[in-house]
């Protein structure tokens, strides 16, 4: 028989390794790396320094800062994959235009994605796994959103009778906050505890601003900004996250009145943040990044997709993290860091006590409640956010999963080198 | 380790080494040239002597060998596992030629076991995705299992002629039982995802050292074994490095024992027919390493996997280890084995005890 199909048989024996956590630290050639990834500030939807600059706008910065810090010929980039959710039209004019303003060439091609809140993330695997595939050799893997000029009733078209007529059809349209104040009744997550949970992501999220640990992952940006009092419009440079709040406990919290139902738990203050902020990640094989003498921030594993009931959307993650697990043999305490993110202290709560993660492993540096919640730039944004936390504490393995609307979860798993 | 006899297959690359049942001293070799990649097999068929290992008789074949079997009703008789599909018995008593051929499967054939109870028939196990069962005087197979992927390796129980297990690349044992109607399953009883964790019980099961045990992600399975003494313990291992232990009366209870430790993939395990704790392992490694499941040891609280134990380790191949077997005579603890290095050595186990 086929000498060539018994080498190759011979070959997959010996590449085969070890399941679970020695797997997936192994550096093999084939290897998706991260060369470079960075954010820029998240600023408050509205009023924040980001509220006069449009989603392009944004992604161009982080683009061009993806070219410098990396300092990759833009000419090797062949595609890039942006994640946003409110742009009409799926913003994919404009973000072709951000890469040609960025300094990309006109060969680069652009794509846009939208799969609400793991927009950004889902980007990322996908450029991974047209790397993996072979079907181009660099990419980014991006996400941005101007909640600030775009987040309105608009993001939603008029359901059509037949959908209204199917139930479980009907529940996609329920608002977030309705359906989670729904679930933290059903599950039993209580004011306090959501409080604390909360108060938590704002205390970590002002120690680590204080200790400068967001300076690496922060793409400062100039942009132009109209002051309402004044009217008077100047350049700022923008290079912080503005929600940010010091001294915020769970006392001061417990005094804010339920948004979503009187004798609700779910409030503006143990919630994410409507916000602007944009997001990138560089990627390509590991030989590659050897071969261009790029510098290796960590590795994508794996990435996995879930649904869940439309109304239990927060769930999300509770099924998503065990599905990554499966996919790559580890378990809960083979990883350092979870960035699970913020959408509702509740929802985030509830699925880290069912998978029985710690406190200390969740969110090290506060999350969406602290610092917000651009939906289509939170999955590129924990990139930077993980692994640049992981390597400060010298660790290796984190996940960063997030619920997504409508009732989906997704979860990948990162290696830090 | 002075009591190491050694041989040499110059040209030609073991693959599997057996123990003849019948004498202490006759040990047969399956080997390939050029790694069985391209090129001839050769069978060796050894005795010990004063004088050390001997030749007594050996066949050439046109394609690789991978796998050979002793007849268990003629002391002379042995089938081996050829690169072309067929699967061919020879005699030592005959010259040069096979005494019979058995060409069904369509890819390489890899794996052959004869049915230890009623030794009335073997059976055969091969790429195309098929097991099939012999009888030594027929042309044509008697019942095909298909398992659908590759198999690596198929056998009997060692206490019930009807029961086959097989091991495959999509990671699952199979347990046929031949008693039941060649119904839609052809004869499959049982399923067992070797890479998965136990599927019933509220929390995953933890290892002896604390562990969470969730399982792995899927793996080619190359080898396994039935326990000679605990006639429904079966151990798995393969390309994931890793050795198992299954009870198949209990196939979705997940593994009863893990041993972590080759550093590359597990070629063949067997059982020792000796002590009913004991298994020897061979891997890409270079190294045949023996190891106690430790089913003798008091229980384990509920819901614990245990760690089997390394109990020694034999370093002294320099190329892939594929084949190991037990003598069944003696005192216990003679090992044969193989690797690509071109050499079959014969050692003491007791020997390489606590490394």
């Amino acid at each position: 028989m086929g000498a060539l199909d018994r080498l190759s048989a011979l070959g997959s024996q010996l590449s085969g390794s070890a399941g679970g956590k020695a797997r997936i630290l192994e550096k093999n050639a084939d290897d998706i790396v991260v060369t470079a990834c960075l954010r820029t500030a998240i600023t408050r939807g509205g009023k924040g320094q980001f509220k006069d600059t449009p989603a392009a706008d944004l992604m161009a910065g982080a683009l061009q800062g993806i070219i410098e810090r990396s300092g990759i010929n833009p000419a090797l980039v062949e595609d890039i994959c942006v994640g946003t959710v409110l742009a009409p039209g799926g913003g994919a004019t404009e973000m072709r235009a951000a890469s040609l303003v960025a300094g990309f060439p006109d060969t680069t091609a652009v794509r846009t994605l939208n799969r609400q809140c793991s927009s950004g993330l889902q980007a990322c695997v996908d450029v991974a796994n047209q790397i993996k595939t072979g079907m181009i050799e660099v990419g980014i893997g991006a996400g941005v959103e101007s909640m600030s000029t775009q987040y309105g009733p608009g993001a939603v078209t008029e359901f059509s009778d037949l959908l209204e007529s199917h139930p479980e059809a009907a529940n996609c349209k329920v608002p977030m906050g309705v359906l989670s104040e729904a679930m933290a009744k059903d599950r039993g997550v209580s004011r306090a505890d959501q409080d604390a949970f909360a108060a938590a992501s704002f205390q970590k999220a002002t120690k680590a601003q204080a200790e400068g640990l967001f300076k690496e992952e922060i793409m400062p940006l100039k942009v132009k900004f109209e002051d309402t009092k004044s009217g008077e419009t100047k350049e700022i440079v923008v290079d912080r996250d503005d929600g940010v709040r010091a001294g915020v406990t769970a006392e001061s919290l417990g005094k804010i009145r339920a948004a979503f139902a009187k004798d609700g738990s779910i409030h503006a203050g143990n919630a994410s943040q409507v916000s602007d902020g944009a997001a990138a990640v560089l990627l390509m094989k590991r030989s590659t990044a050897e071969r261009l003498g790029q510098t290796i921030l960590g590795k994508f594993v794996a990435a996995s997709i879930v649904g869940v009931a439309p109304l239990l959307m927060g769930l999300g993650p509770w099924k998503a993290i065990p599905k990554v697990f499966e996919l790559t043999g580890i378990t809960k305490e083979d990883v350092d860091i979870f960035e699970i993110n913020e959408a509702f202290a509740s929802q985030c709560l509830y699925c880290a006590n069912e998978l029985g993660i710690p406190q200390e492993k969740i969110n090290p540096k506060g999350g969406a409640i602290a610092f917000g919640h651009p939906l289509g730039c939170t999955g590129a944004r924990q990139v930077s956010t993980l692994l640049y936390e992981l390597k400060r504490r010298n660790q290796k393995i984190g996940v960063t999963s997030m619920c997504i609307g409508t009732g989906m979860g997704m979860a990948a798993v990162w290696v830090a080198e | 380790m002075a009591s190491m006899l050694e041989f040499r297959t110059p040209g030609f690359n073991p693959y599997a080494v057996k123990y003849s049942p019948y004498y202490d001293s006759r040990i047969a070799v399956a080997a390939s040239a050029n790694y069985g990649i391209v090129g001839n097999g050769r069978v060796f068929c050894l005795g010990l002597s004063a004088a050390g290992i001997q030749i007594e008789k050996t066949f050439d074949t046109n394609d690789a060998l991978y796998d050979l079997a002793w007849s268990e009703i003629n002391e002379n008789q042995l089938v081996v596992a050829c690169g072309d599909g067929s699967l061919k018995m020879f005699d030592l008593g005959v010259d040069q030629f096979p005494i019979m051929n058995f060409h069904e499967h369509r890819r390489e054939t890899f794996s052959v076991c004869w049915n230890p109870c009623t030794k009335d028939t073997f059976l055969s196990s091969s790429w195309d995705g098929t097991v099939k069962i012999w009888s030594p005087t027929r042309n044509a197979s008697l019942k095909t299992l298909p398992i659908g992927c590759c198999t690596y390796s198929a056998a009997f129980n060692p206490k019930n002629p009807a029961i086959v297990s097989a091991v495959s690349s999509d990671s699952n044992l199979r347990i046929f039982d031949l008693r039941t109607p060649s119904s839609a399953k052809y004869h499959l009883t049982t399923m067992i995802p070797v890479h998965a964790p136990p599927s019933a019980g509220p929390v995953l099961p933890r290892l002896a050292d604390g562990q969470t045990y969730a399982g792995a992600v899927p793996a080619e399975i190359l080898t396994h074994d039935w326990n000679k003494y605990r006639d429904t313990v079966i151990a798995t291992a393969g390309v994931d490095r890793l050795i198992r232990t299954f009870d198949i009366r209990n196939p979705t209870g997940g593994p009863l024992a893990v041993m972590a430790g080759h550093d590359y993939a597990v070629r063949r395990v067997a059982w020792s027919p000796h002590a009913p704790d004991i298994l020897v392992s061979a891997s890409y490694d270079m190294t045949v390493r023996l190891w106690s499941d430790g089913c003798m040891l008091p229980p384990l609280p509920e819901n614990t996997i245990r760690s089997g134990a390394q109990v020694g380790l034999m370093n002294r191949h320099t190329e892939f280890a594929t084949g190991v077997d037990w003598c069944l005579f003696g005192a216990g603890g003679w090992v044969a084995s193989v690797g690509w290095d071109e050499r079959v050595l014969l050692w003491d186990a007791n020997t390489v005890l606590g490394r």
